[in-house]
């Protein structure tokens, strides 16, 4: 279990204390020494490997991401409640297999994890070599409905890798 | 004297560190103790001749008029200095006897000293309460001193019937101490006997006391302990079963004879026991061929002597008692310990493998006479002066009726015939050369092995020529008993009936003795004398018999049954009280907000759907959703704390059920009858109906202004916090948070020896003690992430990985705990506390082993959770110490408010630390539960798939 060097917990410890201080509601002095110092104990006491993949967050990138997520939401709750609601016969459903192009477990997982949230998709299983999720998705009934998730799923993680891009060029290569 | 109890306990505690240091010249340091308190006693002599009595008194449970009392009188005195005395010279030899390697020395020097303690309490104790305490105290080390080769059977057995038999007793003794205590307004030993509980009451309770006495002191029909507890090493023999624990009988005996002895049982009761158990046991020792069953069976006989002689209530009777106790003590410590030496010289200690060992070990054998000749009577050692006082003493008993009186002094004197007799067989059998023995070649024995019964032996020597000086001293003791004119005692007092007496038990002794042979022949013809050991085992049988009847009818081990007969009891009695009495509220308000109906209505279809479900995972979340229901109405009704902790707690018993559930078959299978399952659901929904109609009711029922008027503004003033919740935990009733916490980790401890088969403590096996798993390809998509997320993760099978949990445990880990750290301390003003951070912390551990597996979890916490238990409840306690170091009660809160630069105002408050313990124990209490359930389950059900799957399971391993 190798130590990360300080530099690189930095932006650890800055989250860390920035949720210490949300935590408490009111900006003081005290309430940001001690959320540095709750910060490098629980670093400390209980560490975890070094993440070897490094992410930078572009700002507004995220802001537009968490925008469509919304949105997508929203969109998916009206639709899955109408599928629901609506008399007739059995709703159909499929499992996707989506094939990202990134090879990154971050952005793999985020990609999971957006479209788990959305009503309507969820996850059933990655396969991370070959950055390929299979999605089961509510109400497809044929090829071009599947081809329009496809399409989704993909923007998707465009949208999240534009926002969290890697740190070094060789990694998003691959 | 409670320093000198507390150096005691003191040295008690740090013997194991000693042993560890010094090996067994640890004993040396230790003899410190006991040697102190001797010299102590010695000091106070002037005093108690002058005064009377040293008394001594500290508050201890004023409320309940319980005191520290302590008092050295003469008799004290004289118990004092031979417990304290012989404990130190048993101390020495112990040094000696041992040898440093024997396996758990420590324990057993610590635990000697601490009966030393125990037993100088008891001497000293002028509050009943408190040497009942001390007494039982003595019980329960002795217990583990006799038990000390805890592998050998008989060593248990023996320990446990000698603390069944006198903790019987002592449970007697208790009733009549209270009895008294009650009765006489004062619990007082020195006020009790001065002035003394009279009419069948006073006679009733001082038999109960008696019980005690004369189970402790080994009196028929409950001697049999003793000789069994002969499996304890020598030195514990030679100190608790000649010296002090079996004299703590006598000396009660002694200490309530001065007031009771008129009482109307106390004669009929122990004249005859104690002869019976005086002729009994010397009986019983002239047929011992082990020289220490020999002494045992001595040892009872002189215990039943003793009884007899401080029981008869005469100041020359009492004289001759406490005469007889200290020479006793005297002869018999020595004798044990040169048992002892023969035992370690020769590796026997049976008399008929014995021989020519006198001539071999000139000084021991020495030794063994002189004290084996005071225990014979033989002048002018200290046991003639005892005897002969004995028989003068009941030649002339002024309270006695005369055939009494004469049919006792032909008791005594049968009685110590057999003794000189035993005595002589003693000294014969272990020293003596017989013909056709091989003499055996003992191995040499250092001057200060045999200090501590050589010193012994001197002292009997030379306290018999002194007997004159002594006496004066002792006379202080046997003037308050009976008429108060004790005759002088000494080694001559002209010709008379008692010197005759002693002649003829001299030459009857000797004439036993010589016909040895002739009297084993008879022994061997009449068997099964006082065999009331059998019928201790009858007794303890038929109470396993009926515990284990008892046990069968009433705890079948059906969970539905116990329910069911719970809430049908339930059901019975405050239900049915509740319909023919209940107060029933006149409106109703069916909501306070609409969205509450909708809450429940969720949790009302759950609870439905769970009970027709087929699916033990569906059952368990369903039961979970209206866990969650219920702690939305909390936080609907505005109870964040209680919703929150609800909520954590449901999230933390889904995990447990769930690592359960792995162990159980998928689907329950229905297999009882209709009749079975009506009854079933009837049960249920009245029991359910009754709760809730119940709370209607109480919620109806209150009369008083409600606590919660007051509450946030005491909480505050008071408790230091705002979050009255969390001040009612850790500061209004912080002792029943305290002992819940205790409970916690009782059940944590539980749980863990259960699924733990192997041994219950040490850390979950951490990742990098583990070889890496194979490479190799693996067929069908894998989830397996690229990089290293986890510690642990590349140790799972790569079929059993997740990437996404992999990757959102990394990534939230350290943010919750963040969390949990944030509601531990804001929780004393806002929702939080200990308890639900402890959750928390508890759930990061959680996520951490289910997205890593059983290695991961040992990275996650690298820590064995007793420990966590452990130092969570030693947090909260010391904690309640520092509401008393401020002058306060235990568990008080204190705050300490301090202005510091930058930081503002600071204000600490004590029940933070407290809630750090109920922080720790909640975070052990869930490692414990992941470790046992999750981790072990694992590695047992790896063990198991081991011979289909041997590849997985030999890297899990």
């Amino acid at each position: 279990m190798s130590r990360l060097a300080p530099r690189r917990q930095l932006p650890v410890i800055a989250w860390l204390t920035l949720v210490w201080v949300l935590l408490w509601g009111t900006w003081s002095w005290a309430n940001l020494l001690s959320g540095i110092l709750v910060s490098l104990i629980v670093l400390a006491v209980l560490p975890l490997p070094a993440v070897t993949e490094g992410r930078r967050v572009r700002p507004l990138a995220l802001l537009r991401l968490i925008a469509y997520v919304a949105r997508d939401l929203v969109v998916s709750s009206v639709e899955v409640s109408r599928l629901a609601l609506s008399p007739g016969p059995r709703v159909t459903s499929a499992v996707l297999a989506v094939r990202l192009q990134t090879r990154s477990d971050l952005i793999l997982t985020v990609v999971a994890e957006a479209l788990s949230l959305v009503p309507g998709s969820v996850i059933v299983e990655i396969d991370s070599p070959t950055g390929t999720l299979y999605v089961h998705v509510l109400g497809v009934r044929d090829a071009e409905g599947a081809e329009r998730f496809r399409a989704r799923a993909l923007h998707l993680e465009h949208l999240i890798r534009r926002a969290l891009p890697a740190m070094t060029r060789e990694k998003e290569a691959a | 004297m409670p320093y000198l109890l507390a150096a005691h306990v003191l040295l008690a505690l740090v013997a194991p560190l000693l042993v560890r240091r010094l090996g067994r010249d640890a004993f040396l340091v230790l003899a410190v103790g006991p040697a102190a308190a001797f010299v102590w006693a010695l000091a106070q002599l002037a005093r108690v001749r002058d005064d009377g009595a040293v008394a001594e008194s500290y508050e201890w449970m004023p409320t309940v008029g319980l005191s520290l009392s302590f008092r050295l009188d003469t008799l004290s005195l004289l118990l004092t200095a031979l417990v304290t005395g012989v404990g130190a010279l048993v101390l020495v030899y112990c040094a000696r006897y041992f040898s440093s390697g024997s396996a758990g020395l420590g324990r057993f020097a610590g635990v000697l000293l601490a009966f030393a303690g125990a037993m100088l309490g008891l001497v000293l104790a002028d509050d009943m309460v408190l040497l009942y305490v001390f007494w039982e105290l003595t019980s329960v080390f002795s217990y583990l001193l006799i038990g000390h080769s805890a592998q050998l059977k008989a060593g248990r057995r023996a320990a446990m019937q000698a603390l069944v038999v006198t903790t019987a007793g002592g449970l007697a003794m208790l009733v009549g101490i209270v009895m008294l205590g009650e009765r006489a307004g004062t619990y007082r030993l020195s006020e009790v006997v001065a002035e003394p509980v009279g009419g069948t009451y006073g006679a009733t309770a001082v038999m109960l006391v008696l019980a005690g006495a004369l189970t402790k002191s080994a009196l028929f029909p409950f001697h049999f302990w003793l000789p069994a507890a002969m499996a304890a090493p020598t030195p514990v023999s030679a100190y608790l079963h000649a010296a002090a624990m079996v004299k703590a009988g006598v000396y009660l005996v002694a200490r309530f004879a001065p007031g009771y002895a008129d009482s109307s049982l106390w004669r009929p009761v122990l004249i005859p026991l104690g002869l019976a158990t005086m002729l009994l046991g010397a009986w019983r020792a002239l047929r011992q061929h082990d020289l220490k069953l020999l002494l045992a069976f001595g040892t009872v006989s002189q215990l039943g002597f003793l009884t007899l002689l401080v029981g008869t209530g005469t100041a020359d009777a009492a004289l001759a008692g406490v005469t007889m106790l200290l020479a006793h003590a005297l002869f018999k410590a020595t004798l044990f310990l040169v048992v002892g030496i023969v035992d370690r010289a020769t590796g026997t200690r049976d008399l008929r493998e014995l021989s020519g060992l006198g001539r071999r070990l000139p000084a021991v054998a020495v030794m063994a006479v002189l004290a084996a000749a005071s225990m014979a009577g033989v002048p002018p050692l200290l046991g003639f002066v005892g005897k002969e006082t004995a028989y003068a003493a009941f030649l002339d008993a002024p309270r006695i009726a005369g055939w009494a009186s004469g049919l006792t002094l032909a008791g005594l004197v049968v009685g110590s015939v057999l003794t000189f007799a035993y005595s002589a067989r003693f000294v014969w059998g272990a020293f003596a050369d017989k013909p056709g023995l091989e003499p055996v070649t003992p191995r040499p024995v250092g001057p200060l092995f045999a200090a501590a019964p050589g010193l012994l032996a001197a002292a009997g020597l030379v306290a018999g020529p002194m007997s004159g000086l002594l006496g004066e001293g002792l006379a202080h003791y046997a003037e308050t008993v009976g008429d108060g004119h004790p005759h002088s005692i000494g080694l001559w007092h002209g010709v008379n009936t008692a010197l005759g007496l002693s002649a003829l038990t001299l030459a009857a002794g000797f004439a036993l003795f010589a016909a040895r042979d002739r009297v084993a022949a008879v022994q061997a013809k009449a068997p099964g004398v006082g065999n009331a050991d059998g019928a201790y085992r009858a007794v303890m049988r038929g109470v396993d018999r009926v515990a284990l009847t008892v046990t069968a009818a009433t705890q079948r081990g059906s969970l539905p049954a116990y329910l069911g007969t719970i809430l049908a009891v339930l059901v019975a009695v405050p239900g049915v009280a509740m319909i023919r009495g209940g107060q029933w509220p006149d409106t109703l308000r069916a909501w306070d907000t609409p969205l509450q109906a909708v809450v429940a209505g969720v949790a009302l279809i759950a609870a439905v759907t769970a009970v027709r479900t087929h699916q033990r995972l569906t059952a368990v979340l369903l039961v979970g959703a209206t866990g969650y229901g219920v702690g939305m109405l909390f936080a609907l009704h505005g109870a964040p704390d209680l919703a929150l902790t609800q909520f954590l707690v449901e999230s933390l018993t889904l995990v447990v059920f769930v690592l359960v559930l792995r162990k159980l078959p998928k689907r329950i299978v229905e297999r009882h009858s209709p009749v079975t399952r009506a009854v079933r659901a009837t049960i249920a929904i009245a029991g359910g109906l009754l709760l809730g109609a119940l709370s209607l009711l109480a919620l109806d029922a209150r009369v008083a202004p409600p606590v919660s008027d007051a509450f946030p503004k005491e909480a505050y003033e008071f408790g230091e916090g705002k979050n009255v919740v969390n001040v009612t935990l850790v500061d209004v009733r912080a002792w029943d948070t305290f002992g819940e916490i205790s409970v916690l980790t009782a059940a944590a401890t539980g749980v863990a020896s259960l699924v733990f088969l192997r041994k219950r403590t040490g850390a979950v096996p951490r990742a990098h003690a583990i070889a890496p798993p194979p490479p190799g390809p693996t067929p069908g998509p894998t989830p397996a992430p690229q990089s290293v997320w986890l510690p642990a993760g590349a140790l799972m099978a790569p079929q059993r990985r997740s990437l996404v949990l992999e990757v959102v445990a990394r990534l939230i880990f350290h943010t919750i705990l963040v969390l949990s750290v944030y509601l531990l301390f804001a929780g004393h003003n806002v929702p939080g506390g200990g308890f639900s951070a402890g959750l928390v912390a508890g759930l990061a551990l959680v996520v951490r082993y289910v997205a890593g597996g059983r290695y991961e979890l040992g990275s996650a916490a690298p820590i064995d959770p007793g420990l966590l238990l452990g130092l969570g409840v030693l947090v909260s306690g010391a904690t309640g110490v520092i509401g008393l170091l401020v002058g306060g009660e235990v568990l008080q809160t204190v705050a300490f408010e301090q202005t510091l630069p930058v930081l503002g105002h600071v204000k600490l408050v004590t029940s933070l630390f407290f809630d750090i313990g109920v922080y720790l124990v909640v975070v052990g209490l869930v490692l414990d539960i992941l470790r046992s359930l999750g981790a072990e389950l694992e590695r047992l059900d790896e063990d198991e798939d081991m011979d289909v799957d041997a590849p997985l399971a030999g890297v899990a391993r």
